[in-house]
This record gives structure tokens, C-alpha cells and sequence, in this order.
């Protein structure tokens, strides 16, 4: 299949009233995703999800639109550019531009938000711990370059009157919630990564999954509501409580994932595979570890493996297709390879190296997530496997994302890996915990719906599947054969 | 919250790095170097080299196991014991071994040994290299009876072991919840905390001795975790020593921290 190019889709504006059905699909370019609202129809006129409750015009669905699996894709980004003339409320100066401080009608002054589909993030330097208590951080960090210069801004910077450090990431998933807000397995009082004491949901006291964000900075769906209304949205004093609940059972009820693939056909017949499709997402449990042969990650099971040749030419592709997809879900689940380096995986008990297979760090059943307290240091954002511009008089383009050293104090556990001087595009969870360690750690995300919301990674580094898969095969060495790569290509466009 | 923090106006032993004193029991092999992974046709071994000698440390498994491997990027301190086990991927099986990877990077380390037909494993892993078939490699049986609940009035002493130079690490967790579960179900009143620090007597005679603050270390950070994680009524009593003088026999048992939940 050609590279996943875009197919431009509904886009649903805040404030629109119009009815968002119990089932709908969207078309991208490996087929449809099926967006599955649980409790029926949701009439939006009037529903603080779909309504804008900010300063800047924006509501939630800006930037998680069904389309595009309840996040949003750089291909729907810039046609919102071109439609709107820049004027559509994602290019907001508070985090749709590379700094508020830059010319606003200029694409340049936006150009991770159209280019790799990065919104500005900005967080407190030192870090701030939830009860308003300071985190003292073990390392110091410095601007080594900052394309958009908002982290050398005199307002807006790490030395402006009050200290911020600006990183650029792709908006999560607001779909399938009940796998990344679970109570199952691997959620207790203690999370070992770090190791800390696990964040735990204000209303009930008990440990939460800290799955949701980038950077786990809030962990229940009231608090993401409430950041991001406040940050995103600009939402001026405090949230109304009804608001708040409707979001909140919005956000429980909603789920995306790949309904039909433009040639393997149909994902949720009856007796399909039983790991997808979106009504097997809504139906099956949540909290479960599913890296192992009896709960599965993504169960696929046998039904699409040695099926017939079929009757027709067009019957014959769709087969072949779903033989490669199964064959997918197998270089995905059993395929292994050295994975190595990678803090908060290769610490927590496995060794360094550890050979294992992809399910080993993506084992949440149903969704490829880890099962909880999901960041790594995966080599996204920190050098030296994050993607960078190679740097030669031959080669126009230039850095986009900013570049952060690292300083780790000589008391303080070093990341592991990488030592005590690290340089990053995304000190990631490090901006939370304030820990060494920690720098460049981003909790995973979900892979439903990855055909609707290209780019991926947390900060877009991969605009394809294919990238996506090429990042693994040069972080790890895998050496995938190219039946391989296409094969788990075709099986992660069908999630 | 009433939190009293002092440390001891004696120690028990000074204790001094690379002070040459007796030697280590004879079956007793205690050295620190890089860990040598070696694959096979399933999972791979950890080994290390020692005056000339190859030693088993531990298979690959997951994160029940009882041992966890090293790291390569990171030298290792070995505590082990020779046994009499049959040579596993060429090395001589220490059993029991205590392994703590050292903080600090050592890019030498970095030997992966290829998979050879002679050194395969002659039985089967505890898990294979991909997903498991249902359960942990070393969880408990869903269907063996469940441990015998210790009675929930106090005061009960609580030992966690850590591994060289090191605080609370990822394994720590559920030991953390126990204390806490226990704190909670006795209402518990106070905590007291007591942690060391250690050497250990490694095999040429060397003292290998911890950082010197690693013993407050360790005490603060088991009680700020418990007090992040709810348990902020009791009174707190956090204390730090220097261990005994290692033997070369016990010697990881000594990098613990004793936990007393009243």
C-alpha cells in the first residue's frame, strides 16, 4: 500500500450543535475509523466538550476530533490553515503558535503546529508539585537552541520573570479512557519507576494508572479537563462541576479505532479478529496485561491466517492483505530483538539488554500502551536517537524543535543510559518529577486509531507508519526484513 | 506530624574504601566487573568474568524474578556463592547471588556474546523471549492457598534489602505496600525507620565501601515515600548508621533499612 497519504475528513467546529452519532466512521487513507459512542447519540449544542468555554474560541473537540481518532492530524491542521486563513482557533497564540510572542499571521510562527502537529506545552521552572509545594530539581538545564526562541524569550523563557520551559507535543487520545484510567493490574501505592509514591485521584484516594499524559502531570479525567481548560482553552476562574461531569462521562463512553481497511476490507465482522475493530475495543477489559499467549495484546487470533486464495481479484487482495495484517500482529507479539537503553524498561528488572519483542514495553491489552505508569525513555526526544536535521551545507532545512542540556547534580541518580549530561528536544517526565533519571521519559500512547492521527511520537517525529517502524528498526538494530516492516505496517494501520 | 531525623553519635564501624583486610570464605566469590551477556537459541544468560573464571549469574526472565540481571553501560558487584550445579552457558552457577549494578556509567561494559550451539540452555526457561504463557515467570499460583495474613496489631519490623550505592528501586514497591497496608490496617501511630550503610568485603580483600550519605539516603526517602502515599498520621523517627564490619559472607544482607510500623 502507498504511503499513508491524507484524506481529508469532517472537521467539527465548537459550537456547530450538531448531533455526534452513536456510531460513526471517517475516512483516512488506509480506510475508515470508527468513532463508538457508547451512550447513544451526544447532542453537542450546549456540551462543554464540544462548546467553546475559553477565551480563545477553542472547545476540547479542536484538537481531539472524532476524525482523527479523537486527537488531531497534521493533514487536518493544515487544511484548517488553508480554509480559515490562520484565523481557526487551534492557531491560537497561547500554544498554537512556537511562542505567543512571534507575528501571528505568519505560518513561520506556527510552524511546528503545521508542520509535525506540535502544540506548545509550557510548564514551571523548577516544577511545582500539585499542593503547590517546589520540586527541587537534581539537574539545571539549558537553552541550547530554540528555533520558535520561546524559551529564550524575555517573557515567556527560562528567564523570564516567571521561569517556564516551553516543549512542543502532539495532543493524546480522548478515546478508549477506560484502558488508561484503569484500576487493574500494575496500579498500586507505589510505582517503581522513579521510584515514587503513585499520584492518587483526589475525589476517591486511591492509586491511578498515571497513564494519560505525556508526562503524567494529572492522572484523572476531571484534572486533564481542568489543565487543560485552564492552559488550552484559557479559561478564565473556575470550572463549573456539571461542565466538568459531562465531560468527564463524554470522555468514558467514547471509543476510536480503525473500522474498515480500504483493502483488507471489513475490521468488525462478527467473526473477525477479536482485538479489533471499535465495538471489541468498547467491549473488552480494561486494567488486563495482555503480553502473554492467553489475554493477548491486540488478540487477532487464527481466522485470517492461511485463508484461500479467493474467487476474485478483489478477494484475492483483500486475503492477502489480511494475511499480512495477521503476519503483523506476529512480528509485532513475537518478533524479538535487543532492546537496549532504554530507562524505566531496561531498569526495572528486565537487564540490559533484554530480548524481547514489541509487546514487552506496549503490553496493555487491547490498546499497546504500558499497563501503567507508562514513561520511557524510549529515544524519541532525547539525543542521540531523536530525530534531528543532519547539519551540511548541502541540507536547507533547518532544526526545528528546541535543544535542552541537561545537567545532572553529582548527587543525584544519573539516567541510566545516558549519564549525568544529557541533551533533549523534550525533557518529558524530568519537567514533572524533577528527576534525572526521568529526562526524556514520555508515557506511551495507545495505538487505536494511529491511520486518523499521523504524525506520531510525542513530538512528530514520525509523519508515517513507515517512520514509525523505521524509528524502532534504527533505535534497536531489529534488522526487520522488508515482508517485516510491511507486514506490521499494514498491522498497525488496522488498528 | 511530629519527624525527628538524627543521626547516631557512634558508628558502629568505620568504614573506610579500599582497606585490605581478611580474606572471603573459600566458596564465596565477591567482586565488582562488567557483566557478559551471552545469547542462546531462548533466552540469554548474564555472566561475568573473575581471575580467569566464567560465572553464571542469571537468566533472563521477567520482573517477578527473584535476581534480576545487570546492565550492561554498568559495572556490577557479584556477592555470590559457588554451588555445585551443572556450568549453565560455560559459567560456574553462583546460587545464591546478590547483583547491585553500580549508578554510574561504564561504557566498557559492553560485551553481547553470540549464540552458540554448546552453550544453549539444557532446559526450559522459566519464560521465553516474547510474551508469557498466561503468568509472571515467578508469580505465585492462582490456585496455591493464600499466605496466612500476619496479624494486623503492631508493632511489626518490616527489612528492606538494597542493592550498592543504591535507595529504593523499582523492586521496592511492593514491599512499600505491605508496610503501608499494614500501617493502615493497625493504625499504625509511629514509623520508625533505621537505615545503613554498608561495605562489602570483596574477594582480593578490597573493602568496597558505599557512598557515605547513603544511609540517610535511604532512610528519608522510605519515609518521604510512605507519606506521599498517605500514610502522614503516624510519627515519624528516621534514623541512619553505618552497618557491622562485613564478613564476605552476609554482606548484602547488610544495605537495609529496618522498618518498624507501631
Amino acid at each position: 500500500m502507498a504511503v499513508d497519504a491524507p484524506v481529508l475528513a469532517r472537521w467539527w467546529s465548537p459550537g456547530e450543535g450538531t448531533q455526534l452519532p452513536a456510531y460513526a466512521t471517517y475516512p483516512n487513507a488506509w480506510g475508515e475509523l470508527g468513532i463508538l459512542n457508547t451512550g447513544g447519540p451526544v447532542e453537542t449544542k450546549g456540551h462543554p466538550f464540544f462548546e467553546p468555554i475559553g477565551q480563545n474560541g477553542r472547545a476540547c473537540v479542536s484538537c481531539h476530533q472524532p476524525a482523527n481518532g479523537m486527537s488531531i492530524s497534521v493533514a487536518a491542521i493544515q487544511e484548517r490553515w488553508q480554509v480559515t486563513k490562520g484565523k481557526d482557533p487551534i492557531f491560537a497564540a497561547v500554544d498554537g503558535m512556537n511562542c505567543p510572542d512571534l507575528p501571528p499571521d505568519d505560518p513561520k510562527s506556527h510552524s511546528l503546529l503545521l508542520e509535525r502537529g506540535l502544540f506548545r506545552v509550557f510548564m514551571p521552572w523548577p516544577p511545582v508539585r500539585d499542593d503547590g509545594r517546589p520540586v527541587e530539581p537534581e539537574f539545571t538545564i539549558e537553552v541550547v537552541r530554540d528555533p520558535g526562541g520561546c524559551n529564550v524569550s524575555p517573557r515567556y523563557g527560562l528567564s523570564s520573570p516567571t521561569p517556564t520551559v516551553s516543549v512542543y507535543r502532539r495532543p493524546r487520545v480522548v478515546a478508549n479512557t477506560k484502558y488508561f484510567t484503569h484500576q487493574g493490574f500494575g496500579v498500586s501505592a507505589f510505582v517503581g519507576k522513579g521510584p515514587i509514591a503513585t499520584a492518587r485521584d483526589p475525589e476517591t484516594g486511591r492509586p491511578t494508572a498515571m497513564n494519560m499524559m505525556a508526562d503524567a502531570r494529572v492522572s484523572t479525567l476531571k484534572a486533564q479537563a481542568v489543565s487543560a481548560a485552564q492552559t488550552h482553552l484559557q479559561m478564565a476562574g473556575a470550572f463549573d462541576a456539571a461542565k466538568l461531569q459531562k465531560i468527564v462521562e463524554f470522555e468514558g463512553q467514547v471509543y476510536s479505532a480503525q473500522a474498515s481497511h480500504r483493502t483488507a476490507g471489513s475490521l468488525m465482522e462478527p467473526n473477525g479478529p477479536p482485538g479489533l475493530g471499535v465495538r471489541n475495543v468498547a467491549n473488552e477489559s480494561a486494567g488486563v496485561l495482555g503480553n502473554n499467549t492467553t489475554q493477548w495484546v491486540f488478540p487477532v487470533g487464527e481466522v485470517w491466517k492461511a485463508l484461500p486464495a479467493g474467487a476474485a481479484p478483489r478477494e484475492a487482495e483483500r486475503n492477502r492483505m489480511r494475511e499480512s495484517i495477521a503476519r503483523g500482529h506476529d512480528v509485532f507479539m513475537f518478533r524479538t530483538f535487543w532492546i537496549k537503553d532504554v530507562q524505566h524498561l531496561n531498569t526495572v528488572g528486565l537487564g540490559n539488554p533484554t530480548k524481547r519483542t514489541c509487546s514487552t514495553c506496549h503490553g496493555m491489552h487491547m490498546t499497546g500502551m504500558d499497563v501503567a505508569n507508562g514513561w520511557m525513555d524510549l529515544g524519541v526526544t532525547n539525543l542521540p536517537w531523536a530525530r534531528e536535521e543532519p547539519l551540511n551545507p548541502w541540507n536547507e532545512r533547518k532544526p526545528q524543535m528546541p535543544l535542552f542540556k541537561i545537567t545532572c547534580k553529582a548527587t543525584a541518580p544519573p539516567h541510566a543510559y545516558l549519564g549525568r549530561v544529557i541533551y533533549t528536544q523534550d525533557p518529558g517526565r524530568a519537567l514533572v518529577s524533577g528527576r534525572c533519571a526521568d529526562v526524556g521519559s514520555i508515557v506511551m500512547q495507545q495505538f487505536r486509531g494511529l491511520a486518523a492521527r499521523a504524525p506520531y511520537f510525542s513530538n512528530g517525529s514520525a509523519q508515517t507508519l513507515r517512520d514509525l517502524v523505521d524509528f524502532y528498526d534504527r533505535r534497536f538494530n531489529i534488522g526487520y526484513t522488508s515482508q517485516e516492516r510491511e507486514d506490521l505496517i499494514n498491522f498497525l494501520s488496522a488498528l | 506530624m511530629n519527624i525527628r531525623m538524627r543521626r547516631p553519635a557512634v558508628a558502629v564501624v568505620a568504614l573506610l574504601a579500599t582497606v585490605s583486610t581478611s580474606a572471603a570464605p573459600e566458596l564465596h566469590r565477591n567482586f565488582v566487573t562488567c557483566p557478559i551477556v551471552r545469547d542462546t537459541s531462548t533466552v540469554p544468560c548474564w555472566l561475568a568474568e573473575y581471575k580467569g573464571e566464567l560465572y553464571f549469574l542469571t537468566l533472563q526472565t521477567d520482573v517477578s524474578a527473584p535476581v534480576n540481571p545487570p546492565q550492561l553501560g554498568h559495572q556490577v558487584l557479584v556477592e555470590g556463592v559457588v554451588s555445585n550445579e551443572p556450568r549453565i552457558c560455560g559459567g560456574i552457577v553462583l546460587k545464591p547471588v546478590a547483583l547491585s549494578v553500580l549508578p554510574e556509567l561504564d561504557n566498557s561494559c559492553s560485551t553481547v556474546l553470540p549464540a552458540e550451539d554448546r552453550y544453549n540452555l539444557t532446559f526450559e526457561p522459566p519464560r521465553p523471549p516474547g510474551p508469557s504463557k498466561g503468568r509472571l515467570a515467578f508469580a505465585a499460583d492462582p490456585a496455591a492457598p493464600r499466605p496466612v495474613v500476619a496479624a494486623e496489631a503492631g508493632p511489626r519490623t518490616f527489612a528492606i534489602q538494597f542493592d550498592f550505592d543504591t535507595s529504593i528501586l523499582f523492586r521496592h514497591a511492593g514491599q512499600l505496600q505491605q508496610i503501608q497496608e499494614f500501617a493502615l490496617k493497625s493504625k499504625a501511630t509511629r514509623i520508625e525507620i533505621t537505615a545503613y550503610r554498608a561495605a562489602s568485603l570483596l574477594s582480593d580483600d578490597t573493602l568496597f565501601t558505599e557512598r557515605e550519605d547513603i544511609g540517610k539516603r535511604r532512610a528519608e526517602h522510605v519515609a518521604s515515600l510512605l507519606k506521599d502515599a498517605g500514610l502522614t498520621g503516624p510519627t515519624y523517627d528516621v534514623r541512619w548508621q553505618d552497618a557491622p564490619r562485613p564478613d564476605g559472607v552476609n554482606d548484602a544482607r547488610l544495605r537495609r533499612a529496618e522498618v518498624t510500623v507501631r
